[in-house]
């Protein structure tokens, strides 16, 4: 396991330029996007400064929320045009998360799949949302039998999640060229190969199939440059990893977990949320429908650095 | 008492006997029919049956329908008996429809809402969040007046001691209500009298209902709301009834790409501009109608739709979302709700339902298979019904274990006995077979309340499987009589009533798509015209003449019919080959020819048949059930002139349709535009063939084709020559065969055009009038006339340059192609 580097009490300012271009063959008469840019605010995560450009300029755009609380928004863009940029630049500041997975008295996985089953108070209630295949998140066996072992009879849910993200790690390899967003969790297993956002459907799956509530998230990480050499800016890309719902064994009120399988870690302040939902298709970051445009090519940049903290 | 008609009726084993009470013995309400039938003449009893027969086949009533003759449509099966309902058994159907329909509404409202039942328990969360047919994104969107559940439907069948169940809730888009409409109207004509004396309730009400509700619901702009009827298109199943309701209700017909959504409202596209739309009826289903939010890869959605509908902008009925209680799985838990909610007992059980889910149900299913029916338990699962007792060994323990596996996905359900009805016998005289029978009941919302259809849809299972009632097995249907004992009732209209602001004088609405269809509706009409003639004449040449000599006036003919494809272009040279090919081109719909237009022509009539009246509709189901009898042989030459000589004067009843039976808007002026511009390509196609004849060659043959001969001869007594021939079939304007009349007629047309929807391209036919104007009558109205000559070529090009101008300026889609994206 990879742990972070900041200590417990500092806040961690974080600055990310997302940049989407679209470039299409014929003109586009008319263009209508969902996007899921802009961070979600939380307990560790306070959004200082953000905006959205988009060119051609959109005749309307409307901000909201959507089902998971995550906020969107939409913009109708009806200038004819052959090339559509969306530019999300935001700062956030991460700080230390207030439930530490390594110390609180979570039972055995057994125990947390009846609490949920109950679904006898407001937090099982929402975890119940996520609790069951979604259109990118099926349950068949192979995910079933693919956690077997880290989900033994009485296994602790802590130590069986943090092992079944080491697994995932471990016998996947990242490869951005095996998958696509429409790769059933089924094919990453037979695979062995994908890319976050698959290692993340299927963990969820894994999860999911043993009665566990485990939901998507998507966001960004910082990644660290190998001391020496300059950070490569652009070369990171929108990042997604999986947040389970951690109970404690007496009853009050539980915390969702973050995993992140692609980085074998447990999420800290290296991470940005967007926001969540059951599967990439609750928060696709840009989805859009348009008329005409023919062929189109997609170019997608993501730069993430860290600022100043604050105080400094 | 008939007891000859009811002892061979046979017996219902354990089941409820809808007509009989105990053998030989009518119920008081089946009691006058029973008198009818016995003793009615057999004769009489033939004709009913016929005239229903008739009745389904000319309307073109067809369930499963794909558009294409030739596709998989099966015509709508109608039994002669209704099924009875007497008015107090009603008055309880109609209150327990009732309260399901309001409590139904209320889960809606819940679950898109605060989602209270799931936190009390009352309804278990994977019946919500793991239900697939749950909207996220329609959280929150509670719909004009709260109300989500505009038009219901309840599947009802009755057990064995008489008692009505629910079987299933239709809550999306519940079909069928069309059908019953249909079935009334055949039914009602062939028992006229007892349709009278029994006070049968009238349906129509029910409709009016439905339509001023939604206009009472529909956001207000100060206009009148328009509201539309949104289908997935012609290659659905119930395509019919879609525009059938259409039509009956005077809502467009429109399909997904009809539609546009800007600044959260929801426009039609018509050839005057956006039209907004305030309320909409769809057919479509929920996860189609928004690629943007909702399924991506549907084409026949609406992007935006959910939208407006979140900004409150349109009305949509049913909400979306609203296919989630369709799901079996959550009839159990309905009592309870109903108690919670309503503080009053469910008026009407549901059919014995466990959702096995639950462990305990899982194994009382698993337990009691052999009496149980297994379904899935949402409605997007793909699976049919499995009988327990039907499973062999190795099925049962498949099934068991697959239900062990995803026990969510289940459902187990009483298998109930249902009710048998009689159903006329239509391959013996004077006989009554039994079938096994579910009735469809119908709720509308209103500002009051919900209001019940007094009749239904009655569906009949006859096969040896009777224990499933489907339309898409190939059940049958019966029309469905309520009684009434008083005067058959009437409850006040809400409408507001028409003033003189909401006079209609034409449709300003006519879509894009509609009038692309009326122009080729014109096309096609025009077209099988000209097939018919030219096949007509070519084959009674034949049969004059003796053939192959170059220059005689059947080569003309022969080249008119290789260009028009109806001839190979090379080959096919003796004149027994070109007779047997132009006999083929006449029945055979795999080759160019009169049958295979005729099935274009009848595909895009039924993209408009809700703007097609019936008698038009009639007509052209006629034509194209003469044809079909010659599948499978070749006519004679005498039997192919008999076939073209009917096709010629239908398509001149459907002309007369379209001159005397519509209105002069600009629908019909596409429509004509389309009639006269195949004309014209025709006529003059037809003259350039003549005018390269042989000097002094029979003319006869060209005011055949141009059904002009008649007048010819009133006005010359002589035998045809080109002089008086080219001026009437080039200049005279009164003949409506004439290049003339043509050209004047688009001139005008396109003026009109020009008129409503700016710039039509009426201009260009100008210098074409001139110069038919400017041809002299003594010196060019003949073959060697070089004037003559350069306005033939100039008419033949400007006639196909007209056709591609009016395309692009009015109909052209190049770029309404949808297309999903998706950027991680």
């Amino acid at each position: 396991m990879v742990s972070s580097a900041a200590g417990n009490a500092e806040l961690v300012r974080l600055r990310v330029v997302h940049e989407t271009h679209y470039d299409y063959v014929s003109p586009v008469t008319l263009s209508r996007q969902l996007l899921h840019l802009t961070p979600r605010s939380t307990p560790y995560q306070q959004l200082t400064a953000h905006r959205i450009a988009i060119s051609p300029h959109a005749a309307e755009t409307t901000g909201g929320s959507d089902y998971f609380g995550n906020p969107t928004s939409h913009a109708v863009i009806t200038a004819p045009h052959q090339a559509l940029s969306v530019l999300a630049e935001s700062t956030v500041e991460l700080r230390a998360r207030a439930f530490d997975p390594d110390t609180a008295a979570v039972p055995a996985w057994e125990e947390v799949r009846d609490m949920l089953e109950a679904a006898a108070n407001p937090a099982t209630l929402d975890a119940a949302h996520y609790l069951f295949a979604s259109p990118h998140i099926t349950l068949g066996s192979a995910v079933l039998a693919y956690a077997a072992d880290a989900f033994a009879r009485g296994a602790r849910l802590l130590p069986a999640l943090r092992e079944l993200t080491r697994r995932i790690h471990d016998e996947f390899k990242f490869d951005s060229k095996a998958t696509s967003i429409a790769t059933p969790i089924d094919e990453v297993l037979e695979l062995g190969r994908g890319v976050c956002q698959d290692f993340a459907h299927l963990m969820i799956g894994c999860l999911r199939s043993r009665g566990l509530a485990a939901r998507y998230v998507s966001g960004y990480i910082l990644t660290m440059p190998p001391p020496g050499q300059p950070r490569l800016i652009g070369s990171d890309a929108s990042h997604a990893w999986v947040s389970v719902y951690c109970p404690r064994a007496d009853g009050a009120a539980g915390a969702w977990v973050d995993f992140d399988p692609t980085n074998n870690c447990i999420v800290e302040r290296d991470h940005i949320t967007l926001g969540w939902g059951r599967d990439f298709g609750d928060v696709t970051p840009i989805r859009g429908v348009t008329l005409g445009g023919g062929e189109q090519s997609l170019n997608v940049q993501v730069t993430v650095s860290p600022q100043a903290a604050v105080g400094d | 008492m008939p007891t000859q008609l009811l002892a061979a009726y046979p017996a219902a084993a354990a089941r409820y006997d809808e007509m009989l009470e105990a053998p030989n013995r009518p119920r008081a309400h089946w009691r006058a029919m029973c008198e009818q039938l016995a003793a009615a003449p057999e004769a009489q009893m033939r004709e009913r049956v016929s005239e229903i027969e008739r009745q389904v086949r000319e309307n073109g009533v067809t369930y499963n329908v794909y558009a294409d003759p030739q596709g998989t449509d099966r015509p709508w099966d109608l039994d002669l008996l209704p099924q009875i309902i007497p008015a107090d058994e009603w008055a309880r159907i109609e209150a327990a429809v009732c309260q399901r329909a309001h409590l139904l509404d209320r889960i809606l409202a819940d679950v898109y809402g605060p989602q209270r039942l799931t936190a009390e328990g009352l309804l278990p969360p994977a019946l919500v969040h793991g239900n697939s047919a749950f909207l996220r994104p329609a959280h929150g969107i509670s719909g004009p007046g709260g109300v989500q559940l505009h038009l219901y439907a309840a599947d009802i069948a009755r057990a064995p001691d008489g008692r009505w169940w629910v079987v299933a809730d239709r809550t999306q888009a519940p079909s069928g209500a069309g059908y019953a409409l249909e079935n009334r109207l055949a039914i009602s004509r062939v028992f006229p009298d007892l349709f009278r004396d029994l006070k049968v309730q009238p349906l129509a009400r029910f409709f009016a209902t439905l339509r001023d509700s939604l206009a009472q619901w529909a956001p207000q702009d100060g206009s009148a709301p328009m509201i539309v009827l949104l289908t997935p298109g012609p290659y659905n199943e119930t395509y019919y009834e879609h525009a059938l309701l259409a039509r009956y209700l005077g809502f467009p017909l429109v399909e997904g790409h009809d539609l546009t959504v800007r600044n959260g409202c929801v426009w039609l596209k018509t050839l005057s501009g956006l039209q907004r739309v305030h309320a909409i009826v769809r057919r479509l289903d929920d996860d189609f109608c928004d690629p943007l939010e909702l399924r991506g890869d549907s084409a026949l959605g609406v992007p935006g739709l959910m939208e407006a509908a979140r900004r409150g902008n349109v009305l949509i009925a049913n909400g979306l979302g609203t296919n989630l209680l369709e799901s079996g799985a959550i009839l159990g838990f309905l009592p309870a709700i109903c108690e919670r909610l309503f503080g009053e007992p469910l008026k009407m059980p549901s059919v014995a339902t466990w959702w096995c889910g639950e462990p305990a149900a899982l194994e009382q299913a698993i337990e009691r298979l052999e009496h149980l029916v297994i379904k899935p338990a949402f409605p997007q699962i793909r699976m049919d019904a499995v009988f327990g007792q039907d499973l062999s060994e190795p099925k049962r323990r498949a099934l068991i274990a697959a239900m062990r596996a995803n026990p969510d996905r289940y459902i187990a359900q009483e298998q109930v006995r249902i009710s048998q009805a009689p159903v006329w016998d239509r391959s013996q005289q004077r006989s009554l077979k039994s079938g096994a029978i579910g009735v469809r009941v119908y709720a509308c919302a209103t500002p009051t309340g919900y209001v019940v259809m007094p009749g239904g849809l009655t569906r009949v299972a006859t096969g040896p499987d009777a224990r499933v009632i489907s339309m898409q097995r190939g059940g049958g249907s019966k029309d469905t009589w309520v009684l009434s004992t008083g005067p058959v009732s009437q409850f006040s209209l809400i409408r507001r009533a028409v003033t003189a602001q909401d006079l209609v004088r034409s449709s300003h609405n006519l879509s894009s798509r509609v009038a692309e269809n009326l122009f080729w509706l014109g096309r096609y009409a025009e077209r099988c015209d000209n097939t018919a003639r030219l096949l007509r004449v070519a084959l009674g040449q034949l049969i004059d003449d003796v053939p192959d000599t170059p220059g005689s006036d059947s080569s003309a003919t022969v080249g008119l019919c290789r260009n028009a494809g109806l001839l190979p272009r090379e080959g096919c040279t003796s004149s027994s080959d070109i007779e047997a090919a132009l006999r083929r081109a006449v029945t055979d719909p795999e080759v160019a020819g009169l049958a295979a237009g005729l099935r274009q022509l009848f595909r895009v009539a039924f993209q408009l048949r809700e703007r097609l009246s019936l008698d038009n509709w009639r007509a052209l189901n006629r034509m194209l059930q003469s044809l079909a009898r010659w599948e499978h042989e070749v006519p004679t030459i005498a039997e192919a002139l008999t076939e073209l000589d009917q096709a010629a004067a239908s398509m001149m009843t459907l002309a007369g349709f379209a001159l005397d039976g519509m209105t002069r808007d600009q629908g019909w002026r596409f429509m004509s535009i389309g009639r006269r511009v195949e004309r014209m390509q025709f006529l003059c196609a037809s003259l350039n063939a003549g005018l390269d004849m042989r000097a002094g060659a029979e003319l006869d043959w060209l005011l055949e084709l141009a059904d002009s001969i008649v007048t010819y001869r009133s006005r010359y007594m002589a035998r045809p020559q080109w002089l008086p021939v080219l001026d009437l079939l080039l200049r005279d304007e009164s003949n409506p065969r004439s290049i003339a009349f043509q050209l004047l007629g688009l001139a005008d047309f396109l003026r009109r055009l020009t008129d409503t929807y700016g710039q039509s391209g009426a201009q260009t036919l100008t210098p074409l009038i001139d110069a038919l104007n400017g041809l002299d009558a003594s010196r060019d109205l003949a073959p060697d006339s070089a004037a003559l000559r350069s306005f033939m070529n100039d008419l033949h090009s400007q006639s196909f340059a007209l056709a591609d101008r009016i395309n692009q300026r009015f109909f052209s889609h190049g770029d309404e192609i949808v297309q999903q994206m998706q950027a991680a």
